[in-house]
C-alpha cells in the first residue's frame, strides 16, 4: 500500500507522469497531508480476511465514532477527522454550513461531513472549502465541485459519483460518525479498503 | 437523514486477473478517449481481489490518485453470447495520445450505464421492429415492417419524386453506418432532401474557414496546447471536450499560455483562466463579428500582423480570382464571390477594406457586444504584438458552435481574417480550426444531388434542400428518421411539431388493419393525400418524431453492440469493439438500412459484418481527412480484416490522412495544412494520396483566401431579434455533464438528480427585476418567434436578406412557450439566460428563429429570445435531493 507516497506523487508530479507530459496539473500548495492517510497497517489487516462477494454495505457495519462537540463548530470553519477508519483515504471533514442542508444535524440542520477525496480521481479537496457556495472544490486534479447542502452532490465536474457523506448522529453535545452514503476513492468497499 | 433520490453504492466487484479485457473509446464527445472493458462471466461467481497478483488491473487496493479506481457508476452486467457478464468500463490507464493517464470526464466516465440491463433505466430501449397499428406502436417482426416501409418508400419515390423521400440522419453514428445510409439515400434514392442531424440542410458548418482554406478538424491536441496564446470562441472546452481541457489546455495555462475566451457564459474552465491570468470577452450573443474585427484592426494598425506568413500563404490579385470565375466550376467560394462582399484581392485590399468600416472601431465594436473596450486590445495585443526580441507569440484560434452559430458566414469569415493576420494555420502550436462537439464517424456512400434542390440563390449555384422548410411547405411524403429528434434539435421547434402533427396524426389515413397490405395501401393514401409517413430508427423510442409521429419503428443497436470505427476532433480513428450483445432484435444502421435497400431493388447492401461496410466504403474515404484506405491495403497483405488492423492501434489508434510508407509502414497525419512537413520524396506512390491539404490550405492555389466579413449581411437580423422591452436572449449550449438530447443521461440516476429536467440560467439583475429566485419554476416565452416561409427563387442580391425576406411576407410570426427551472448566477452576462440546448420534453430551440444564415443555409441557433416570467415554485427548490444551484464557476 503505498497511498501516501502515491499521493505526493500526483501533487508533485511523480517520475513517470512527469515523464510523459508536462500534464501535471497540481500545485503542492493546495494539498494539506494530513496524519491519517500514511497509517496504512489497519488496512492490511482488513483486506486480507473474507470473500468479495458484491453485499450492500449496511450502515449498521460502521464503527459508531465520536469526531466532536457541537458546541465547538463555529459557521464555514470544517474540522477534519477520519473515518470510517484510520486507513488510505478516510480523511474527511465536518463543518456547520449555516444553512440548512440534506443530512445535516443539529437545531438548524446545517452541520454535515464528508469524505475529502475526490471521487473522480483521487485528487485531494483539503482546504478547498467555499463558505460563499457552501461547497467542496474545485479539486486541482481536474476542477470538480461539490455541493454540501445537496448530500455532496457535483455543481460541476467529473466526478463518477457524489462526494461520499458521513452520516451523523447527535447525542446530546457529541456527534457520531455512525455510516456513509457512496464509495470512497481508491477503495473497493468502505469497509475492506 | 432521509433516503436521497439516488443512493450511491459503498462497493464494487473487482474483475479476476483472466478477465477478458477489451479496448474501445468513448462514445460521446469530440475527444474520444480511450476505455478498456474487463468482462467476466457471471456464471461460477468468480471475483477479483485487493492484491495487484488477484486483479485483472494488476494494482493493489486502496489504489494510488490517477489510479484503476472502479466507481460503482462504472459497472453493469450484460448479456455476452447470452451469458450474463459482469462489465467494468473505466478509462484507460495505458492510453498515450488521448486521455493520458486514464484521465475522463463524467460522460464517458459513467459510460458503464450506458449499455443495456433490464434492472436499470435502460430498459426501454427498443427490442423489436414496430407498426403504429390502431393507433398504437405493436411489435412486428422485421420483415413485416421493412415491407411496409419498402413499398411505401417505392410508392413515394415513383409517384411524388426522389425529394418526397426526406431522410435525417446523424453524420456521426460510425462510418460503417453512415457509408450506409448515405449509400441508400444518395446513391440509390438521390434525394436532395437529406440532410444530419444538427443541420436543415447538407452545407458546410463553418462557411469561412471553407472559403480561407481552413479545414476543421486541422489541428492536433498538441498544437492546442504548444500556443503561447490561445484564442477560444464561443465554448469552453472544460464543458463539452473536457480532456481537451484537463490534459492539454489547463497544463498549458499553468506553464504560462494566453488564453482568450469569447463568449457570455462564465463556465469552470473560463473561471480558471481568469484565475490563471486569463481574459474572458463577455460579448453578448451574435455579437462576435466586430469584436473580432476591431481585435483584427489593432493589430494592423499596430503593423503586429505577421507580415513574413501573410506575404508567403496569402493569395494575392492574379492567385485571389485564379482558377474561377471562368466557366462551371461551381466552387462555394466561386459563388459566394458572386455576391461581391467577402473576395478581397489581397491582404492589403482587405485591410482596407476593414480599416474603412465603423463596426471595426475598437469603441464601436465594444458598444455593440457591450463589453470593456481594453479587452479588445489585451485581446490584439496577447495575439500579435512582437516581443521585445522581435519574435512572436504562438497564436492558436479554435472555434465551436457558440460562435459559428451566431452568425455563422459572418463570424467564420472574420475569424479567419483575424487568424491569417496574427499567423494561426499550418504550423506547430499555430493553428485554426474548431474544437468539435460529436465525433467524426461520417463517411459518404453516395454524392448530395445538389442540382435537384429547389434552393437557388441569385448568382449561378443551388444550395442544398432547406429540408425543414420542404417538410413545412407539404412536400415530403416520407420521412426515414435514423438517431435524431429532427424537431427539438432545429429551430423553432414547437411550429415545427405542429407541421408533423398535421401531415401525420391529423391526417385521415390511419393504419385499422392487421393486413400487411391493407397498412401499404393505407400509408400509401396518407403520401398521395398530401401527408407524410415517418420511420424512426433509434435505440430508444424518441419523443415525438417516434412515439407520436412515426408510422414505422425500427431498433437501433449501437456503441459496443458491434465493431464500429471513428475518428476523434484531431482525426485520430478507433476501433469501438463490440463486447456484449445487443437487446432483442435490435439491428445496426447499417443493416438495416442495406435490407430495406435490397428490398426496394436496390443492389450493393449484401454485407454480412459491419467490417465488410467498412472495407467497401474505406475507398470513399481516400482523400479526405480521415483517409484510411491505406490501412485497408495493409490489412489485406497481411490477411486480416480491416477491423482487425484498427484493432492493432488499440485506444491510441492512428491519425489520419492515413499514408503507406515505402517500407509498407504506416503513418499517420499529425495535423493538416502542416506547412513544416516533408512529404516523401517518392510522391504518392500506390495507392497513396497526397492531397493539397497535407501540406497547404484547401484553396484554388493552396494559399489562404482573406476575407471581408460585412457586418450589414446579418445585423438586420441581429437588430430585429435582439431583445426588446422586457425580453432577454434565450441561448443555449451544452451542459458538462450531459450528452447531447440526454437519451443515455436520462436514464442514469446519477445524472439525473443533478439534472431532473430543463434548467435556465439568469443573470441576479434580471432574476430580481422580475422576482425569480433560484429554483423557481420560470416561463419562457416569445410570440414573434421569425419562421421563414417559401421556397423562393433569388433574383436579385438581396431577396434572401432578413429585410427583404420580411418586406416581401416570407416571415412568420409564430409562439412558443417552454418551462425551466431557474438558476440565478452572476456567471451569465446581464440580459441573457442560457439553457441545455436540448430537452426533448422543453426545447430551447423554441425560442430560436427558423431563420437560415442566408449565405450559408445553416440556422443560428444560439440567438434565441424570450420573455421569461415565474409561475411557481419547483420542488428542487427547497429538496436537497435533486439539483444543485451553486454556481458552476467556482474558484
Amino acid at each position: 500500500m503505498t497511498t501516501s507516497k502515491g499521493l505526493i506523487e500526483a501533487i508533485n508530479g511523480p517520475a513517470d507522469i512527469r515523464k510523459t507530459s508536462k500534464k501535471c496539473v497540481v500545485n503542492r500548495r493546495t494539498f494539506l497531508l494530513t496524519s491519517g492517510i500514511a497509517t496504512a497497517t489497519v488496512m492490511v489487516a482488513m483486506h486480507t480476511s473474507e470473500g468479495l462477494a458484491k453485499v450492500p454495505a449496511l450502515v449498521a457495519t460502521y464503527e459508531r465514532k465520536l469526531i466532536g462537540k457541537l458546541s465547538e463548530l463555529k459557521v464555514d470553519e470544517p474540522l477534519d477527522f477520519n473515518y470510517p477508519d484510520e486507513g488510505a483515504y478516510s480523511d474527511s471533514m465536518i463543518v456547520k454550513l449555516g444553512k440548512q442542508a440534506g443530512g445535516g444535524i443539529g437545531p438548524d440542520k446545517d452541520v454535515v461531513a464528508f469524505n475529502y477525496i475526490c471521487t473522480h480521481q483521487g485528487g485531494p479537496l483539503h482546504g478547498t472549502y467555499k463558505p460563499n457556495d457552501k461547497a467542496l472544490g474545485p479539486c486541482p486534479l481536474h476542477l470538480t465541485t461539490f455541493d454540501l447542502t445537496r448530500h455532496g452532490m457535483f455543481i460541476s465536474g467529473q466526478a463518477y459519483q457524489s462526494l461520499p457523506q458521513v452520516l451523523l448522529e447527535l447525542e446530546g453535545d457529541n456527534i457520531y460518525a455512525v455510516g456513509m452514503f457512496g464509495l470512497i476513492y481508491g477503495r473497493y468497499d468502505n469497509l475492506k479498503g | 437523514m432521509g433516503t436521497p433520490y439516488y443512493i450511491p453504492e459503498t462497493n464494487i466487484p473487482l474483475p479476476p486477473v483472466n478477465a477478458d479485457i477489451i479496448t474501445t473509446a468513448c462514445d460521446y464527445c469530440i475527444v474520444a478517449c480511450g476505455y478498456k472493458v474487463y468482462r467476466w462471466p457471471v456464471k461460477g461467481g468468480a471475483q477479483g481481489g485487493p492484491t495487484a497478483d488477484e486483479n485483472a488491473f494488476g494494482v493493489d487496493f486502496p489504489v494510488d490518485p490517477l489510479g484503476s479506481w472502479v466507481a460503482p457508476n462504472q459497472y453493469n452486467v450484460v448479456m455476452h453470447n447470452k451469458e450474463p457478464h459482469h462489465v467494468i468500463i473505466i478509462p484507460d490507464k495505458d492510453n498515450t495520445t488521448v486521455n493520458m493517464n486514464g484521465d475522463s470526464s463524467i460522460r464517458g466516465g459513467a459510460i458503464a450505464q450506458k449499455v443495456y440491463n433490464p434492472q436499470t433505466p435502460t430498459r426501454d430501449r427498443l427490442k423489436s421492429p414496430m407498426i403504429r397499428m390502431f393507433g398504437t406502436l405493436m411489435p412486428v417482426s422485421w420483415d413485416f415492417a421493412l415491407d411496409i416501409a419498402a413499398e411505401v418508400g417505392k410508392h413515394v419515390i415513383k409517384k411524388h419524386g426522389a425529394n418526397a423521400y426526406g431522410v435525417k440522419t446523424f453524420s456521426y453514428g460510425f462510418m460503417e453506418n453512415t457509408y450506409a445510409i448515405s449509400k441508400f439515400a444518395l446513391r440509390h434514392i438521390s434525394t436532395a432532401n437529406f440532410t444530419f442531424h444538427d443541420t436543415p440542410s447538407d452545407v458546410t458548418s463553418t462557411p469561412g474557414f471553407r472559403d480561407a482554406g481552413f479545414d476543421n478538424f486541422g489541428p492536433s491536441y498538441q498544437d492546442w496546447h504548444d500556443a503561447d496564446t490561445l484564442m477560444i470562441c464561443g465554448t469552453d472546452p472544460y464543458e463539452s471536450k473536457t480532456i481537451l481541457f484537463t490534459q492539454w489546455i489547463m497544463p498549458a495555462i499553468q506553464n504560462g499560455q494566453k488564453t482568450i475566451f469569447l463568449g457570455p457564459r462564465r463556465t469552470a474552465g473560463i473561471a480558471y483562466a481568469e484565475a490563471n491570468g486569463g481574459l474572458w470577452i463577455d460579448l453578448q450573443p451574435g455579437t462576435d463579428l466586430p469584436v473580432v474585427s476591431a481585435i483584427a484592426r489593432v493589430i494592423v494598425e499596430n503593423g503586429w500582423e505577421d507580415k513574413e506568413w501573410i506575404k508567403k500563404w496569402v493569395n494575392n490579385k492574379f492567385e485571389s480570382s485564379s482558377g474561377f470565375g471562368q466557366g462551371t466550376r461551381n466552387t462555394p467560394w466561386q459563388w459566394r464571390t458572386t455576391w461581391g462582399k467577402f473576395q478581397t484581392k489581397d491582404y492589403d485590399d482587405w485591410k482596407k477594406w476593414l480599416l474603412a468600416q465603423d463596426f471595426s472601431d475598437p469603441q464601436t465594436a465594444a458598444d455593440i457586444a457591450q463589453i470593456d473596450v481594453q479587452k479588445i486590445y489585451t485581446a490584439a495585443e496577447w495575439l500579435a504584438k512582437p516581443r521585445a526580441d522581435g519574435t512572436r507569440p504562438k497564436s492558436s484560434i479554435m472555434i465551436e458552435k457558440g460562435f459559428y452559430w451566431s452568425n455563422n458566414t459572418g463570424n467564420t469569415n472574420a475569424i479567419s481574417s483575424l487568424g491569417i493576420t496574427v499567423g494561426a494555420g499550418g504550423r506547430p502550436g499555430q493553428v485554426i480550426g474548431r474544437a468539435g462537439g460529436h465525433q467524426r464517424g461520417g463517411l459518404r456512400g453516395g454524392k448530395y444531388p445538389r442540382n435537384k434542390s429547389p434552393e437557388k440563390l441569385p448568382g449561378r449555384r443551388r444550395r442544398a434542400m432547406d429540408t425543414d422548410r420542404y417538410l413545412m411547405a407539404g412536400h415530403t411524403r416520407m420521412a426515414y428518421v435514423i438517431g435524431n429528434t429532427w424537431i427539438q434539435a432545429m429551430c423553432a421547434s414547437q411550429n415545427l411539431a405542429s407541421k408533423f402533427e398535421e401531415l401525420t396524426v391529423q391526417n385521415e389515413h390511419q393504419i385499422r388493419s392487421f393486413d400487411k397490405q391493407e397498412i401499404i395501401d393505407t400509408l400509401k393514401k396518407r403520401a398521395d393525400s398530401g401527408g407524410t409517413v415517418v420511420i424512426s430508427q433509434d435505440i430508444y423510442l424518441i419523443d415525438p418524431i417516434g412515439a407520436r409521429y412515426s408510422d414505422i419503428i425500427f431498433p437501433a443497436s449501437g456503441w459496443g453492440e458491434h465493431d464500429f470505427t471513428r475518428a476523434n476532433g484531431e482525426r485520430r480513428l478507433r476501433l469501438y469493439s463490440k463486447f456484449y450483445d445487443a437487446p432483442g432484435e435490435a439491428k445496426p444502421d447499417w443493416w438495416i438500412a442495406a435490407q430495406l435497400g435490397k428490398k426496394m431493388g436496390f443492389d450493393g447492401f449484401d454485407w454480412e459484418n459491419s467490417n465488410d461496410v467498412l472495407e467497401e466504403a474505406s475507398r470513399f474515404s481516400r482523400g479526405s481527412r480521415k483517409d484510411f484506405y491505406m490501412l485497408h491495403v495493409a490489412a489485406k497483405k497481411e490477411g486480416i480484416t480491416l477491423h482487425e488492423k484498427f484493432g492493432q492501434y488499440g485506444t491510441d489508434g492512428i491519425q489520419g490522412p492515413v499514408m503507406m510508407m515505402e517500407d509498407g509502414t504506416l503513418e499517420g497525419t499529425v495535423r493538416l495544412h502542416d506547412t513544416t512537413r516533408t512529404l516523401p520524396e517518392t510522391g504518392p506512390a500506390a495507392a497513396n494520396v497526397f492531397n493539397k491539404k497535407l501540406t497547404h490550405f484547401n484553396t484554388q492555389t493552396g494559399k489562404n483566401n482573406i476575407q471581408k466579413a460585412p457586418w450589414s449581411l446579418f445585423s438586420d437580423y441581429w437588430e430585429w431579434m435582439k431583445p426588446r422591452e422586457g425580453e432577454l436572449w434565450a441561448s443555449s449550449g451544452r451542459i458538462n455533464e450531459r450528452w447531447q438530447s440526454g437519451y443515455d443521461d436520462r436514464r442514469r440516476p446519477y445524472i439525473v438528480q443533478r439534472w431532473p429536467e430543463n434548467w435556465v440560467e439568469i443573470h441576479p439583475e434580471d432574476a430580481k427585476a422580475r422576482g425569480i429566485e433560484s429554483g423557481d419554476y420560470v416561463m419562457l416565452y416569445s410570440d414573434r418567434i421569425p419562421v421563414q416561409v417559401d421556397t423562393i427563387v433569388g433574383i436579385e442580391g438581396d431577396d434572401f436578406s432578413f429585410t427583404k425576406l420580411m418586406e416581401n411576407g416570407h416571415i412568420e410570426l409564430t409562439k412558443a412557450a417552454i418551462t425551466a427551472v431557474a438558476i440565478v448566477t452572476p456567471a451569465l452576462k446581464k440580459g441573457v439566460m442560457y439553457m441545455d440546448f436540448l430537452h426533448t420534453a422543453q426545447p430551447a430551440n423554441a425560442l430560436t428563429g427558423r431563420v437560415v444564415d442566408w449565405i450559408s443555409g445553416n440556422y443560428n441557433y444560439k440567438m434565441g429570445v424570450g420573455m421569461v416570467k415565474k409561475i411557481g415554485v419547483s420542488p428542487y427548490k427547497n429538496d436537497f435531493r435533486s439539483m444543485s444551484f451553486a454556481r458552476r464557476d467556482i474558484v
